[in-house]
């Protein structure tokens, strides 16, 4: 079988793309899947970080690229021993160092050998996203709740479709479901009627996102994550499998409980 | 009075309305804005396209014709203009 490769991208910077990336990998391989993710923010690289694996970087994609080593040299195995390997970006180069169909190339051979290769696109619109873009044949866009974000969302969204990348699919990131319902936030539905475009999963606000960052531990090997759970249930929809889109739910309080009696504000919290 | 006693009590319309819902609204106008803004070659073709009906009807000048896309509170509008150099086309037009 012939691999995939997924370029997760937003627009805006900040909302979650490597992360994402670094958990849907985690994810996918946590499925048996032999899968490689690519690190393409040349000069401000954070996957290795995020994966754990800041100290094992000997060779970069850069390095690769100008044939300075062989690509195997620049893969570095996952920590937990699962089928997942980095290509980290070089640090201390820019975006100019590759081209587009260089990218293109290197997927391409990626592709014979693993089953997904997923790239961490740079936030922007230029060279970095174009570089990453050229190389997929799928696209992942992420986003947050916000005007900011839902906005380049859309914009990303045309840019794909110029670059004809069909059908990109839509992760609504850092759902905080307590402010949803207090009507200081748009809910999913929200974003999904104003992009119109596949929503591919929902992933609340968590806390344990973060000190699973600190730790460099993708958050999908915390068994007790409503953020974990939901990237393996994109995993799961990534990888053909149906898996219903769940809804985030508020937490159970006394206090919502009781805003709720009193009929504070606080609208239903309708799901599609 | 009640007016009042409602204002007071936070609950005339502007006030019930959540920070979501102004943001939903603020992101619906901004999406349609950068959607036409972002797509040149279709707001070319439009531009053709409406001349060439306005054209049928009187002589205009093709050089001076406008289109802009203008955002007047909570309504986004395409405003045209026009120049008409020659009516006679229309008045030679027999009456219905």
């Amino acid at each position: 079988m012939m691999g995939k490769t997924i370029v997760i991208t937003s627009g805006k910077g900040g909302v979650g793309k490597t992360t994402t990336t670094a958990n849907i990998g985690a994810a996918l391989a946590m499925r048996d899947h032999r899968v490689v993710v690519i690190d393409t923010d040349i000069g401000l690289r954070n996957l290795d970080v995020i994966m754990g694996l800041e100290n094992r970087i000997v060779y970069d994609l850069v390095n690769v690229i100008e044939g300075k080593c062989r690509i195997r040299q620049a893969m570095i195995q996952d920590k937990h021993g699962l089928e997942l390997y980095l290509i980290p970006a070089a640090q201390t180069r820019d975006k100019d160092s590759i081209e587009p169909a260089q990218l293109r190339e290197l997927c391409a051979g990626l592709e014979q050998e693993y089953d997904y290769i997923l790239i961490d696109c740079p936030a922007g619109i230029e060279r970095g996203f174009k570089n990453a873009t050229a190389a997929a044949q799928e696209a992942i866009i992420v986003t947050t709740p916000e005007v900011a974000s839902v906005r380049d969302a859309d914009r990303v969204v045309g840019l794909l479709e110029a670059s004809d990348l069909h059908r990109p699919r839509l992760i609504i990131n850092r759902i905080s479901a307590d402010m949803v319902r207090r009507g200081d936030m748009m809910s999913q539905r929200d974003v999904k009627s104003l992009l119109a475009i596949e929503v591919l999963g929902l992933v609340p606000a968590d806390e344990r996102t973060i000190s699973a960052a600190n730790r460099g531990v993708p958050v999908v090997h915390d068994a007790r994550s409503s953020a974990g759970a939901a990237f393996l249930r994109i995993a799961a929809r990534i990888d053909g499998e149906e898996v219903p889109i769940q809804e985030i739910s508020p937490r159970p309080g006394v206090f919502n409980k009781l805003r709720d009696m009193m009929g504070m504000k606080g609208r239903a919290y309708s799901h599609a | 009075m009640r007016e009042l006693l409602r204002w007071l009590l936070g609950l005339s319309d502007k006030n019930t309305q959540t920070s979501s819902e102004i943001a939903r609204e603020r992101l619906r106008l901004v999406l349609i804005q950068d959607r036409i803004e972002l797509a040149p070659d279709m707001m070319q073709q439009m531009k053709q396209e409406i001349l060439e009906v306005v054209s049928r009807y009187m002589v205009v000048e093709e050089d001076f014709v406008e289109f802009e896309v203008r955002r007047l509170e909570d309504l986004v509008m395409l405003v045209s203009n026009i120049e008409v150099k020659d009516v006679s086309v229309l008045m030679a037009a027999p009456a219905q």
